[in-house]
């Protein structure tokens, strides 16, 4: 039986309808933000800015602690550096998953390596003779990521930066039942979720199903334009909203970040 | 008791009651010893008393545990008088997890391949090398093939094993599982520990009016003359008892196979 929420009122009037992409220029040219409720799939190139895009999607941080950042590749002390950078609030709950892998799974793979080539020292034996359990390091990541936005409640705000984690090494299928399971979570709680997933060697039967769960695709890119770049974002899907499906140039500002200079409608 | 006087310099004295009688002095130095039973025959006490006798001598020891956690083991072998924990504490008695110790080489997987198999003899040839092991068991050697999908390899893995371990002086006993300890029985569950094996003590029971009775019986021991005979088993809280089943010329046995 599906679950239902009470909102309250005083919530609803707080919250209201919409929220900010943390944009505000992104917000104007998309009628006031992206509706409540929404998923956000973000298709991105290496350099196109979506990284920091992410982050500033959860600047607005109306509840910091129904607020979430789940990064996959960067460390804690570099995206602290980032929101201090800008001024964006600290006190959102941040989850690095790739620091976790590489402490838990690389590392260890690291020791192994080295206790296959090298041997044990006698330290490494008494230990080895004291520790009478293993450590479970298996940690089934997905799962750990989809329950821990599932557990967000009524409003809340969330970042999974990015997908291609997982589907290097999980079943393609099983991580877009997640995206679906966590699409109908951001739908049922008025939740503002955003997946970002990398274009390069995306398969692209993957990316036209993430493209039909997501409420809303933006792509980023990047192409050099003499000696520059021309950093974009094209919003090619706006669920009952066809209007908003722009490309949007942008450029990075010290005081805003991500900010759109350009922009052009999609015939 | 035993006088340890009697025994021969190139033994390794097991302190078992009665064990050494059998194998006129003890097991050879540095052999590789299959203890193949039936589930309940006592292999685990008997390997883990061989190794408290060499702690109570002063032998650095280890035991590789890969049927049941080693914290299980010993609060299971805790009841013998004999057992001490202080000789685990102060590290006399070393024991090993197989799962930790491949969770550490990065083992924990189905199935061993050939680089696998290599790293788990150098790592437990590194252990006995490094903190002296003169007595070693592997409970079980069974358990273990388990990983190691093609007989070939396991049969490698045995023989390099034992070769190692002779050359450093250890006496190993590798426990073997069987299902049944009668006449046509294989000593071992692949096929080729028995075989490469330099002793092999088979552990049973066997029904007796009524009763069912272990018995342990030496069936091959390289380098040294050595009893063929049926021996009860008792297992006490002093330790494993070993008494010869000699004359029992109920009529009934004379048609009876082993162990039926």
């Amino acid at each position: 039986m599906a679950r239902t929420f009470d909102f309250d009122p005083e919530d609803e009037e707080f919250f209201g309808t919409v929220g900010s992409f943390g944009v505000p220029k992104f917000d104007n040219e998309m009628n006031g933000g992206v509706p409540r409720g929404f998923t956000i799939i973000a298709f991105t190139e290496t350099g196109s800015g979506s990284e920091l895009f992410a982050k500033q999607f959860t600047s607005p941080a109306e509840e910091p602690d129904n607020t979430l950042y789940i990064t996959t590749d960067e460390g804690q002390q570099e995206i602290t550096r980032i929101f201090k950078k800008y001024n964006w609030p600290l006190d959102i709950n941040v989850r690095t998953i790739g620091e976790e892998y590489n402490a838990n799974v690389l590392e260890r793979d690291l020791l192994a390596s080295r206790y296959r080539l090298e041997g044990f020292q006698l330290a490494d034996i008494q230990r080895l003779a004291q520790t009478r359990f293993v450590d479970d390091s298996n940690q089934d990541y997905l799962t750990e990521v989809t329950n821990e936005i599932m557990g967000c409640g009524p409003y809340f705000r969330a970042v999974l930066d990015n997908l291609d984690f997982f589907l290097q090494r999980e079943d393609p299928s099983r991580v877009i039942s997640m995206v679906r399971m966590l699409q109908a979570h951001a739908q049922m709680v008025r939740g503002l979720l955003m997946i970002s997933v990398s274009t390069d060697g995306l398969n692209p039967s993957i990316k036209q199903e993430l493209s039909s769960i997501a409420d809303m695709v933006l792509s980023f890119k990047v192409r050099t334009i003499g000696t520059d770049f021309e950093n974009s974002m094209i919003v090619s899907k706006f669920r009952n909203a066809p209007e908003n499906l722009k490309i949007l140039v942008f450029r990075v500002t010290p005081e805003e970040g991500i900010t759109p200079e350009t922009v052009e409608r999609i015939a | 008791m035993q006088s340890t006087s009697t025994y021969t310099r190139d033994r390794c004295v097991t302190g078992i009651h009665g064990l050494d009688e059998i194998l006129r002095g003890g097991i050879p130095y540095g052999s590789t010893v299959l203890a193949a039973g039936t589930c309940g025959s006592g292999k685990t006490t008997l390997a883990m008393e061989f190794l408290v006798r060499g702690a109570l001598a002063g032998e650095a020891c280890a035991h590789f545990t890969a049927t049941e956690p080693s914290v299980k083991l010993l609060e299971n072998i805790r009841q013998y008088a004999f057992f001490d924990m202080n000789m685990v504490d102060s590290g006399l008695i070393n024991v090993f997890d197989m799962d930790v110790l491949y969770s550490w080489l990065g083992l924990d997987k189905a199935s061993f391949d050939l680089d696998d198999v290599h790293a788990l003899i150098k790592s437990i040839v590194d252990i006995v090398n490094t903190i002296g092991v003169t007595r070693l068991v592997i409970d079980s050697v069974t358990t273990l093939c388990y990983k190691i999908k093609s007989e070939q390899l396991i049969r490698d893995f045995l023989f390099t094993l034992g070769k190692k371990l002779a050359t450093l002086g250890c006496t190993t006993i590798l426990i073997s599982e069987i299902t049944s300890a009668t006449e046509n029985a294989h000593w071992s569950s692949f096929g080729v520990e028995e075989a490469i094996a330099d002793g092999i003590i088979v552990m049973g029971d066997a029904e007796r009016m009524g009763h069912l009775l272990r018995f342990l019986q030496v069936v091959k021991m390289r380098g040294t003359a050595h009893s063929r005979a049926k021996h009860a088993i008792e297992l006490t809280p002093l330790g494993v008892m070993l008494i010869p089943m000699l004359k029992w010329g109920a009529s009934s046995d004379k048609n009876s196979r082993w162990g039926q």
